[in-house]
């Protein structure tokens, strides 16, 4: 009875299992009332998008589709995170700084009227979708990064001088071996970006299949149980990648586990 | 208690600041150099002053990290304008690395150090020092994992190891308990006393623990109807008996002292 209070009393902590529990019995609610009253709509009940995902996982092609689209995807991730790096990096040397606030604003350019410039500087369909996934994660990326060094307490820079570190020693030792740990963070934080763009640039060019070409053709059919399968199986692969990636960080960076002081 | 005054370690020469206001004006004063027969004397002077007087200015143009408008800061036996670098700072949030490990911040302050010694001796310096200040359960742990008190000894001696004579420590028994204070002036006595040239400048508001650790003091205060804050006087603790002494705090004289200077500033 106690727990069923806290749940409902504003700015208390729950903690462990009963906010597994909190998590699991509400999931469980809203697909109990989705599968009772939307039996009759438009859209697919949740017994149906389960069927469809044990369909379409058990299909042969499956696992090229998933392949194609996570090789898409790291490859895109890979390279956006070396330029974007490259780019925060260099925005500490004045003459660079320029470029890197030009690739920030670039959040702002849309890519559907970009498909075409694109188009005629890639080789084919790949490069096409790899060079617009890149671009569409870079700025990001950047922003992300650069908000991390310009949060960097002033008093770090000055202990690097005390230590006798030259700007180059400060700068290896405080932007980057020092912000690793952010970085994977941003990371993770910006695969969800890259994830989700994936089904967007997938459509641009469909012979190297992926999950976002079956997404298409599913809508073009309006096959919406399909729809939702694979918007299930997307969820799904990008909560567990998150995981993933949360999990690796804290292995790498351990001190990132403790609490930072107040 | 025979002692003498030698070379000057530190002088400080009509130093200047301000921004859109003046922050210091006039800064003079000189530390030298006290030998006591028999014994390795470092030194241990305070800056004085209330809140918001420009203090921490004062302890970044001291150290060399900024540049004041005119004046100049010279350090050492040779005299030479002052280097970021050469002198050593704890500052008051005790700023480690937290992405390394104690030990691993202690080993970063030898790498570029004056002191030459393989890395094995670096190693063994390390833990010896961790010893001595009660660190050494603590060299595997993130800075994060460690109370305020062991991160200030952790920041001390990261200091003590790059070699620097020179240590600022700017408001060193700030948030700290009566126990804690004692704690950190023992610390503090033993670092000075490291050698002979060992020079640590506390920059405080504290006027009872300053004046109770140091030999010297200078008080930064604002002059009536001038602008910025300059020294307006130097106490020689030594002359008026009151240094070296470790129950100074319960001379009636001294309390008499520390009431008047927190009157003063």
């Amino acid at each position: 009875m106690n727990i069923v209070k806290k749940v409902f009393h504003p700015l208390t902590q729950i903690k462990g299992r009963t906010s597994i529990a909190l998590i699991a019995v509400e999931a469980a609610a809203a697909l109990l009332l989705w599968e009772i009253f939307g039996s009759n709509g438009l859209i697919p009940t949740p017994s149906k998008i389960i069927a469809s995902v044990f369909r379409i996982i058990t299909t042969e092609s499956f696992i090229d589709n998933l392949f194609s689209s996570l090789s898409l995807t790291m490859t895109g991730m890979g390279i956006s995170i070396l330029i974007a790096l490259v780019v925060s990096y260099l925005a500490l040397i004045p003459f660079f700084a320029p470029v890197a606030k030009f690739v920030v604003k670039c959040r702002y350019l849309t890519l559907t009227g970009l498909i075409f410039l694109f188009t005629l500087l890639t080789q084919d369909g790949h490069q096409l979708k790899l060079s617009l996934l890149i671009f569409g994660i870079v700025p990001f990326f950047v922003t992300s990064l650069l908000s991390i060094i310009e949060s960097i307490n002033s008093q770090e820079y000055e202990l690097c001088k005390t230590l006798r570190m030259n700007n180059w020693q400060t700068m290896l030792e405080v932007v980057i071996i020092g912000r690793l740990d952010q970085v994977f963070e941003v990371m993770r934080q910006n695969f969800a970006i890259a994830w989700m763009m994936i089904t967007m640039v997938e459509g641009l060019s469909m012979s190297e299949g992926g999950l976002g070409t079956l997404l298409i053709k599913s809508n073009k059919y309006i096959d919406l149980a399909t729809v939702f399968a694979i918007l299930v199986i997307i969820f799904a692969l990008g909560i567990f990648f998150d995981y993933l990636l949360r999990n690796i960080r804290l292995w790498l960076f351990p001190y990132t586990k403790i609490q930072v002081r107040k | 208690m025979k002692y003498s005054k030698n070379e000057v370690l530190v002088s400080v020469e009509q130093v200047n600041l301000s921004y859109d206001k003046q922050i210091l004006r006039d800064v003079n004063f000189q530390i030298h150099n006290i030998v006591r027969p028999g014994l390795s004397q470092g030194q241990v002077i305070s800056l004085i002053g209330r809140s918001g007087i420009g203090k921490t200015q004062l302890f970044k143009i001291l150290a060399g990290l900024i540049e004041p408008n005119s004046g100049s800061v010279r350090i050492g036996l040779d005299q030479h304008p002052v280097v970021a670098g050469e002198v050593g700072i704890v500052a008051q949030n005790y700023i480690l690395f937290n992405h390394r490990t104690v030990h691993e911040n202690l080993r970063l302050a030898m790498k570029h150090s004056s002191i030459t010694i393989d890395d094995k001796q670096k190693d063994q310096l390390i833990v010896e020092y961790a010893q001595k200040f009660d660190l050494a359960e603590h060299l595997k742990k993130y800075p994060l994992q460690l109370s305020g008190g062991q991160r200030q000894r952790a920041s001390i001696i990261q200091q003590v190891l790059t070699g620097n004579k020179f240590i600022l420590l700017d408001e060193p028994f700030s948030g700290l308990d009566a126990l804690m204070i004692d704690r950190v002036m023992e610390l503090l006595i033993q670092i000075s006393t490291l050698d002979e040239l060992n020079t640590l400048v506390i920059v405080s508001h504290d006027v009872e623990n300053s004046l109770a650790i140091s030999d010297t003091a200078f008080i930064l205060a604002r002059e009536k109807d001038k602008p910025g804050a300059t020294i307006t006087e130097t106490l020689d603790l030594i002359e008026m008996g009151m240094a070296w002494n470790p129950h100074i705090r319960e001379d009636a004289n001294f309390q008499h002292l520390v009431a008047q200077i927190k009157h003063k500033i």
